[in-house]
């Protein structure tokens, strides 16, 4: 019997859904600040309307649904749903605002693209969009990596025992401490640090290649924020093709495959425990399946023989599918280059790339190394088992953090967020199809937005039709929470229209 | 050695041999791969975007191309010395003697979106290596409060340059200012300060009823 939610259910859901709300409208307060400094006074009242909509929603949810209740699993999971959702559509009233939307629809699949660290956008004339409105779809970007819940429980959220169930309901279930709002501070702080740092490096490179000091700073905090969410903006429409820079291209490289690493490896690694890099089973699985998508892209390339030295087929051959492994989507090709040049065998090798994605717990999307990882190790717990006496037991191990013995339950779990990857792939590619977009083309653009990458072939654009847009929408947002959440929020309307 | 020492010594040789063999079987793919396709005249096997123009031998050299035909049929006009318009954008980033210069020809490129202009699509242009020198002329980059100058250049499409890694550009020897830029102004929209002020009006209204909530709660 499904139980119909009651009155409390809601106020809960509704009061910390409020809560992160207030927490996406303060962040509005940086792509503000920064539209003041520039004298950017539109684009400004545009942020204000931003900021006082999520104040009127959030403080309107906490005046109305106050409740000493306190979350359980199934309210967490669709506070995280929720809040994901409402949070696009009042995040994209700035972008709305800007005039460079087509669309309402639009405004908000940039910003769930923004959100969910994916990087395809819909914006027209990105080249003459305001600091502004630039800062706020990088630091979209940059939250969404963290997780906006985790910037939640982070500034907003104080001693709740229901906190870490918002949490896992994001997508993230890695506690670095033993208290998860400790570890939601924790993530920032490994963030920030990496900001300061990563951001002073591309500065003075961006300097170095002839920028000016102002535009080579800005670029290097947004190149940041995108690259290590794994997110894929950049301030130009040429992406990271603007610089014409190796070296730039490099530390972009270094950032985003830092990025797509498990918060928690890199917090064993900055407690002191450097061996976890080579033990740790998403870095062993990210190298093979890498080295796989590859080979697969460099045998398409040299089949067509597309670059005409070694030097420049690995530069452009490494950066795209890096890119594409860790969901990032940064590209130093144009999008129509994967279609007109690079053919459909190294695309298939981008796209292996993109669906397999990084590491789980990390900002970035796709299969996760760790289920492919726990998944080629059940495969091969089952050939020794066939190999062994009957009356042999086989036992695998596998090490993430701890080293533990691979159980059916991991295995089961794990084949059933591929599967739930697997099919959004599925109905993006048929979505394509059925719109008349070649098989490679739009399985090239579904994988890309449901992995939370975000290179395009040219599929995605904005005269796509809207199904298609809402199609890829739900694929980014389903992708990025990792599907329980989304199947919690959608149990909870059924529960709402069936239940007694 | 010791047991422990045995057992590492194994493992690092287990390892070493999953990456030969890991190594082996993907350079035998890759060498499957490629060696069918070397029969095939390089280059060639994608086809032609007929929507887009393509050179002929009688093209003349120096003929203005755009920059989707220039993306869409890349290999068709590789090596040929074209002319490009677009609006400069962003800034020119000075490399030594020379410089990168980006132009769009997009639909903004007489008039973008802050000005007024309907919407278009995406932006869309070129990358062109030219003298820091020719580069100087410009005066004003396309952004948020400025459009750009409207530029034209010669110069030699490369549809992947041997100099710069593999990207697409254009090596101008010749740029002229077709249009100058200048600034975008801006004026303040002050109906939409009034609903900013609505909103936060609100805002603190819901915020008093909110501690009330709280009160009561407690």
């Amino acid at each position: 019997m499904i139980i119909r939610p009651r009155l409390s259910d809601f106020k809960v859901i509704c009061l910390y859904t409020g809560k992160v709300i207030i927490g996406v409208g303060l962040l509005m307060l940086i792509p503000l600040a920064t539209a003041l400094c520039f004298g950017e006074w539109n684009p400004a009242i545009e942020f204000l309307i931003g900021i006082g909509a999520c104040l009127v929603f959030g403080l309107g949810m906490e005046a109305l649904c106050q409740t000493r209740r306190d979350l359980n699993w199934s309210h967490g999971l669709v506070v995280a749903s929720f809040s994901w959702f409402v949070a696009t559509a009042l995040g994209a009233i700035p972008h709305w605002l800007s005039g460079h939307f087509g669309s309402y629809l639009d405004a908000m699949f940039d910003v769930m693209s923004g959100y969910t660290t994916t990087g395809m956008f819909l914006l027209q004339d990105l080249d003459h969009i305001s600091h502004g409105l630039n800062m706020w779809r990088h630091v979209l970007t940059y939250a969404g990596g963290q997780g906006i819940i985790v910037i939640a429980l982070t500034f907003l959220f104080r001693g709740t025992a229901g906190a870490y169930k918002v949490y896992v309901g994001e997508g993230k279930d890695e506690r670095l401490m033993p208290n998860v709002i400790q570890t939601a501070r924790a993530i920032w702080l490994v963030s920030l640090t990496y900001l300061v740092v990563g951001s002073l490096a591309l500065w003075i490179v961006g300097v170095w290649l002839g920028q000016g000091y102002v535009r080579g700073g800005l670029h290097a905090l947004w190149i940041f924020m995108a690259g290590w969410s794994t997110g894929g903006f950049a301030p130009q429409s040429y992406n990271t093709m603007y610089y014409h820079s190796l070296v730039y291209e490099m530390i972009c490289a270094i950032i985003f495959i830092g990025g797509s690493f498990n918060f928690a490896l890199h917090w064993a690694v900055w407690t002191g425990d450097k061996s976890e890099i080579r033990k740790n089973i998403e870095i062993i699985s990210f190298f093979i399946t890498v080295t796989l998508a590859m080979l697969i892209t460099t045998a398409g390339l040299m089949a067509l023989d597309v670059y005409p030295d070694t030097m420049a087929l690995f530069r452009k051959m490494f950066y795209q599918v890096a890119s594409g492994h860790t969901t990032t989507g940064f590209g130093t090709i144009y999008s129509r280059t994967f279609v007109r040049q690079w053919g459909p065998l190294a695309m298939l090798g981008v796209t292996l790339a993109m669906a397999i994605g990084a590491s789980a717990c990390s900002t970035g999307g796709g299969f996760k190394g760790i289920r492919m990882g726990i998944i080629f190790k059940s495969l091969m717990q089952d050939v020794r088992r066939m190999i062994s006496p009957e009356s042999a037991r086989v036992a695998i191990k596998w090490h993430h953090i701890t080293t533990r013995v691979l159980d059916d339950q991991t295995v089961r779990t794990a084949m059933m967020i591929v599967l739930s990857y697997i099919g959004i792939y599925a109905l993006g590619t048929l979505v394509g199809v059925y719109y008349g977009y070649d098989l490679v083309e739009a399985l090239f653009d579904s994988v890309s937005a449901g992995s939370n990458t975000g290179l395009s072939c040219g599929v995605a654009n904005p005269s796509m039709p809207a199904p298609m847009k809402i199609v890829y929408i739900f694929e980014m947002w389903a992708g990025r929470l990792e599907f329980m959440s989304v199947f919690a929020l959608m149990g909870y309307v059924v529960a709402l229209l069936r239940g007694r | 050695m010791g047991k422990q020492g045995y057992s590492m010594m194994i493992r690092i040789h287990g390892a070493a041999a999953g990456m030969t063999g890991f190594c082996m079987a993907m350079a035998m793919l890759l060498s499957i791969l490629s060696g069918t396709a070397q029969s095939q005249p390089p280059g060639h096997r994608i086809g032609v975007n007929p929507a887009y123009s393509v050179p002929a031998g009688d093209t003349p050299a120096g003929i203005e191309v755009n920059s989707a035909t220039l993306v869409e049929n890349a290999n068709l006009w590789n090596g040929r010395i074209v002319a490009f318009k677009g609006e400069a954008i962003g800034e020119s980033m000075v490399r030594g003697k020379m410089a990168w210069l980006h132009l769009n020809d997009d639909a903004y490129m007489e008039k973008n979106i802050e000005e007024g202009a309907v919407l278009g699509g995406y932006n869309g242009g070129h990358a062109v290596w030219v003298s820091a020198e020719l580069a100087k002329k410009i005066r004003f980059f396309g952004d948020f409060k400025h459009d750009g100058d409207i530029v034209r250049v010669t110069g030699v499409f490369h549809a992947v340059c041997r100099d710069h890694g593999g990207d697409m550009d254009i090596h101008a020897s010749s740029l002229e200012i077709i249009r100058p830029g200048y600034p975008v102004p801006h004026a303040v929209n002050l109906q939409r300060g009034m609903i900013a002020a609505l909103l936060f009006v609100a805002a603190a209204l819901l915020y008093g009823i909110r501690q009330i909530a709280v009160r009561r709660r407690i």
